[in-house]
């Protein structure tokens, strides 16, 4: 592997030390990607994809502070095509699922949330984004921009619309869970 | 919604943003491997192959794909990015078609006599369900079928179809539109081919670039606009083609500001033995709404012509009409210390102060940023910097608020003018003789905000009729 030298540092050390920062974020950043993506192995796959991409550019991160946000900025842009990707390739879907459960799978979200996150679903990618960003990763507006690569207003009117649509979305998804019983 | 909600719907989306999170545990992960320079353990093929094995049990189809040569700085772990085919399950042979459906003729099986494709679609309450494409082939007698999810069940039809593999058989080509599905507009082609019985649906490699609509420019995006690359596709011969313009163009509002025509790269795609579609390097074409050609040297877009001459004002103790008797309204400044805006018609007659020294009003309405009642434009004999939009709600006036990305005052690098044809546009120095211009819209019953039309330039910037392309 070839690496460049961060900075005026002396020598061959990477800018970032990629196997400490995938040991320290891996499983937060898969926590954030499955918020996105709504699945575990595309979870997974988006945050190798921000590791790997890291990896063939270390010296894009100058400041190991800065790290974990480029990760960030890399799973949300991944999980934001795998989501374009999958809606392209898919052609069928099992009216069944007949697979063995993963462990994942096995913990039950309660009622209450899984309403939740279904209405999540339902919103576009990039007021979902938002949302996660604001109300699970905990970002100022301003590192919602930056993340994002919009203005802080677009994060506050997208926030805005994006807490509409899940409200909306949420009482259609109660209304037709009762529909359904 | 009611704002009282808000916090409580904040609240519970908290709470289940972090029950959704703690799900994933570090035990759900896969096995974290010591690091070294050559490969990590998460780079093994083997753990590729679990993963790819993995997801073979989940959905229980068949992949086929491509894998690409290990590069020697890959250091951290890689997704698996082949391109999945996925084989369809015989369903659906009870679901029904509708009456604006027509079945797809093609030769699937390459035998010189067409195949008709029926289109069963699923039953839903929302007519969105999957489609069953189903045919008896000619060459055999056997029937062949495929699973589709367009988006709708309804009317459902073929685009011509393409041979996209060479094999002298035909591909059925239908259409994937997402204004039936969500949020995003526009729309992408799905190629079904004939492999052993079966009408499989074609993977796309860069599928981004195989799409029609509007695709934003990340980082591009403001309050009000956003930029945007305009992409297109189209089967021309039994080929399938798309296109992307190279310029980016303002997209809000309801509005593109796109050119007459558009230079665009252009691809061509072809349908591997693996099922995948793949385009070759970009050609080059010029696209408007009913042409294309080929670049010549030094291609351009060529920009929507916008009338840009002023309009022409009326001032104090003056008054100027807008359209008819019945639609119509007057506008007219009456006399005083400070003199107001009294604007006649749709039934009512309105008094607005102005505090404009020496006000004028367009003889134009300003019918570009609103139309569903009267409005105009005010400026002063005095003061060149002062323009302001007013537009009547029931029984006032209001001063429209300029907001976003450009004020509306002109100023020495800004010229803000009422055109002849109702548009309110800004110049905006972008230096070196060029200028940037913008058009005014309505974005809320009391804002405006401008969308960038594109660089001109002008011999006279106070004469706008000079604009001309740079």
């Amino acid at each position: 592997m070839s690496v460049r030298a961060a900075g005026l540092g002396i020598g061959t050390e990477p800018p970032v030390d990629i196997t400490e920062l995938y040991a320290a974020h891996r499983l937060p950043l898969v926590r954030l990607a499955v918020l996105l993506v709504d699945d575990l192995a595309s979870a997974e796959d988006v945050v190798q994809d921000a590791f790997a991409a890291l990896a063939r550019r270390p010296d894009a991160v100058k400041d190991p502070s800065k790290a974990l946000a480029y990760l960030r900025v890399s799973v949300v842009n991944t999980a934001r095509s795998a989501l374009r990707r999958r809606r392209t390739a898919r052609a069928y879907s099992p009216p069944h699922d007949l697979s063995p459960p993963s462990p994942e799978d096995t913990a039950v979200l309660a009622e209450e949330h899984r309403e939740v996150i279904e209405a999540l679903q339902q919103l576009a990618p990039r007021q979902r984004e938002v949302l996660v960003l604001r109300y699970w990763s905990n970002l100022s507006e301003a590192d919602i921009a930056q993340t994002l690569q919009i203005s802080q207003g677009t994060v506050k009117s997208t926030a805005s619309r994006a807490l509409v649509a899940l409200e909306k979305a949420m009482k259609a998804t109660t209304s037709s869970g009762k529909g359904e019983r | 919604m009611s704002t009282d909600m808000q916090p409580e719907v904040e609240r519970r989306l908290r709470a289940a943003l972090t029950a959704r999170a703690e799900l994933v545990q570090p035990e759900h992960l896969a096995p974290l491997a010591p690091t070294t320079a050559g490969r990590p353990r998460w780079q093994s093929p083997w753990v590729l192959l679990a993963t790819a094995a993995a997801v073979l049990l989940v959905l229980g189809v068949v992949f086929q794909g491509l894998s690409r040569d290990p590069r020697s700085d890959d250091v951290a772990p890689r997704p698996d990015e082949r391109v999945e085919l996925e084989l369809p399950t015989d369903i659906g042979r009870d679901w029904k078609t509708d009456e604006y459906t027509t079945p797809a003729r093609l030769d699937l099986d390459g035998d010189g006599t067409r195949e008709k494709v029926d289109f069963l679609g699923e039953p839903s309450k929302e007519f969105d369900g999957r489609t069953r494409l189903q045919t008896t082939l000619s060459s055999t007698g056997e029937e062949a079928y495929g699973i589709a999810e367009l988006g709708t069940t309804i009317a459902t039809s073929a685009l011509p179809p393409v041979d996209a593999d060479g094999d002298g058989d035909q591909e059925l080509v239908l259409l994937r539109d997402e204004a039936y599905t969500g949020p995003e507009q526009g729309s992408y082609p799905l190629v079904f081919d004939l492999r052993d019985g079966l009408l499989v649906q074609a993977g796309v490699e860069d599928p981004e670039l195989l799409v029609r609509g509007e695709v934003t420019v990340p980082g591009t995006e403001t309050e009000f606009f956003e930029m945007v690359h305009v992409h297109d596709y189209w089967i021309e011969d039994g080929s399938l083609h798309s296109s992307r313009s190279v310029g980016t163009y303002a997209s809000g509002n309801m509005t593109l500001f796109a050119p007459r025509a558009s230079v665009v790269d252009a691809w061509t795609w072809e349908l591997g033995d693996d099922g995948v579609l793949r385009h070759g390097d970009p050609g080059c074409l010029v696209k408007s709404r009913d042409s294309t050609r080929a670049c010549g040297p030094d291609p351009a877009d060529t920009p929507t012509s916008l009338p840009v001459e002023r309009a022409s004002y009326v001032g104090v103790g003056e008054q100027v009409t807008f359209g008819d008797d019945r639609t119509g309204f007057s506008a007219r400044i009456e006399p005083g210390a400070d003199p107001s805006l009294v604007v006649d018609g749709f039934g009512r007659v309105v008094e607005q102060a102005l505090g404009v020294p020496e006000p004028q009003v367009g003889t134009t309405q300003p019918t570009s940023v609103f139309v569903d009642g009267a409005s105009v434009v005010v400026t002063s004999a005095s003061d060149p910097t002062v323009i302001q939009v007013l537009t009547q709600d029931d029984d006032r006036l209001v001063l429209m608020d300029p907001v976003g990305e450009i004020g509306l005052a002109s100023s020495d690098d800004q010229r803000t003018w009422l055109t002849a044809y109702g548009a309110v546009l800004s110049a905006i120095d972008a230096g070196d003789d060029r200028w940037t211009l913008w058009q005014w819209m309505m974005v809320s019953r009391t804002e405006i905000a401008a969308l960038p039309w594109g660089t001109v330039c002008f011999d006279d910037v106070d004469a706008p009729t000079s604009v001309r392309a740079c």
